[in-house]
């Protein structure tokens, strides 16, 4: 980090390719391209270890090759996951929040590529994620159980009086997923870079003693590679609850 | 902040967002799942098959046990039936030896016996017999020797 360059420099979106569509700016860019990357990183990781896999017809087949066992992990985790949440109705769901947990999870691992660019850490891209669950999920609701979805905001077994007060405290709650969704992940990324950038500068500024806060950008690069996993958990696993209450409302 | 900063941007993010999460989504929904899924149900099969194969061998090795359990036991029967057979053999042939050895050693004592009661009274008959010669020749002698008294 060159001298006076704000920490949050690193979550600028510069352009790469220009493009311009109906008067929309749609440039490709530093984002964009991480996108890309991520895309095409989980489509080969789950791809390729299956492409050469044969069926397991003897004992001898049963052995995996050590690829296929990290996309098997993947796989299983997402499985149990909605099994645990949704149950044996959530399987319609899975291919959904796997996409969700594997974008989110390896936009905050290659965010923590040095010179890299994470796209979860601006608040637009989140926000787009979490509305999308937040609209899909009430959508979801509305079709499952039609009006009677409504009955989701009256908690059962309320004194009538009490009403008035909870069912827009339910609604309030309701609206505001999206927002602690996507502000929840924006949040940790933002603060984990900007915390990593801040220590970088005084690695540079403290000279010989700079190594003591090398050691612990060592340690908070863990801390942020453990944040990236629990963050894209955290994402899957409300939308697997979400998914949840529109099925099954209380 | 640039994320609140940088506006012009939101357009162009929220397309790239858009086109690469339909992708990956469509891809894995398609093609990539489904085989993962497919592959991993063939495994599965497979493995439960061989557990139900394994099953069905554990119960034929438990039959085979049990039958060979069974004939263990017939095995065992019969062989303490022919050993109490033959012990009750050995026993009646032991007695039926015992009686006719006492029997023998009965009559042997009874032989023996008025062997001894002849050769008793043989001897006593002797016995008497010698007496009388030893009488008779002791009376010569003494009266030989009176008659020498008298002579001297």
């Amino acid at each position: 980090m060159a001298k006076g360059e704000s920490p949050l420099k690193q979550f600028e979106i510069q352009p790469i390719v220009d493009i311009n569509f109906l008067g929309f700016d749609i440039s490709f860019t530093n984002s964009a391209l991480w996108m890309t990357i991520t895309t095409a990183f989980i489509l080969i990781f789950f791809t390729a270890p299956f492409l050469k896999a044969k069926k397991t017809n003897s004992v001898s087949d049963l052995y995996p090759t050590r690829m296929q066992v990290a996309a098997e992990l993947g796989f299983n985790f997402i499985n149990s996951l909605l099994a645990d949440t949704v149950g044996k109705e959530g399987k319609k769901y899975f291919s959904l929040v796997f996409t969700l947990f594997m974008f989110i999870l390896f936009g905050n691992l290659f965010g923590m590529i040095p010179y890299s660019f994470t796209f979860t850490s601006h608040i637009i891209v989140t926000l787009a994620l979490a509305m999308g669950v937040f609209i899909f999920v009430t959508i979801l609701g509305f079709v499952k159980h039609g009006l009677k979805f409504f009955s989701f905001f009256v908690i059962p077994g309320l004194p009538v009086y009490m009403l008035p007060l909870l069912i827009p405290i339910e609604i309030i709650s309701y609206l505001s997923r999206p927002i602690s969704l996507s502000v929840r992940l924006f949040a940790n990324m933002l603060a984990g870079h900007t915390l990593l950038k801040v220590f970088a500068g005084f690695v540079s500024a403290l000279g010989f003693f700079g190594i003591l806060p090398l050691v612990f950008i060592i340690a908070l690069t863990g801390l942020e590679i453990l944040i990236a996993f629990l963050q894209a958990y955290v994402f899957a696993i409300l939308t697997c609850l979400y998914i949840n209450d529109a099925l099954h409302l209380h | 902040m640039p994320q609140l900063e940088q506006v012009e941007f939101f357009v162009s993010q929220l397309f790239w967002l858009g086109v690469f999460f339909v992708i990956l989504f469509t891809v894995l929904t398609y093609t990539t799942l489904p085989k993962i899924r497919a592959f991993l149900s063939q495994r599965d099969d497979f493995v439960k098959s061989h557990i139900s194969k394994q099953d069905e061998l554990i119960k034929k090795a438990e039959s085979i046990i049990a039958n060979y359990e069974v004939k263990l036991n017939d095995a065992k029967s019969q062989a303490s039936q022919i050993v109490n057979d033959a012990k009750n053999k050995a026993m009646q042939e032991s007695e039926s030896l015992i009686k006719s050895t006492e029997e023998k050693i009965q009559h042997e004592i009874k032989m023996m016996e008025e062997r001894v009661a002849k050769e008793k009274d043989q001897a006593i008959s002797d016995l008497n017999i010698q007496l009388k010669d030893s009488a008779t020749s002791f009376i010569s002698k003494v009266s030989k020797i009176e008659k020498e008294n008298i002579n001297l």
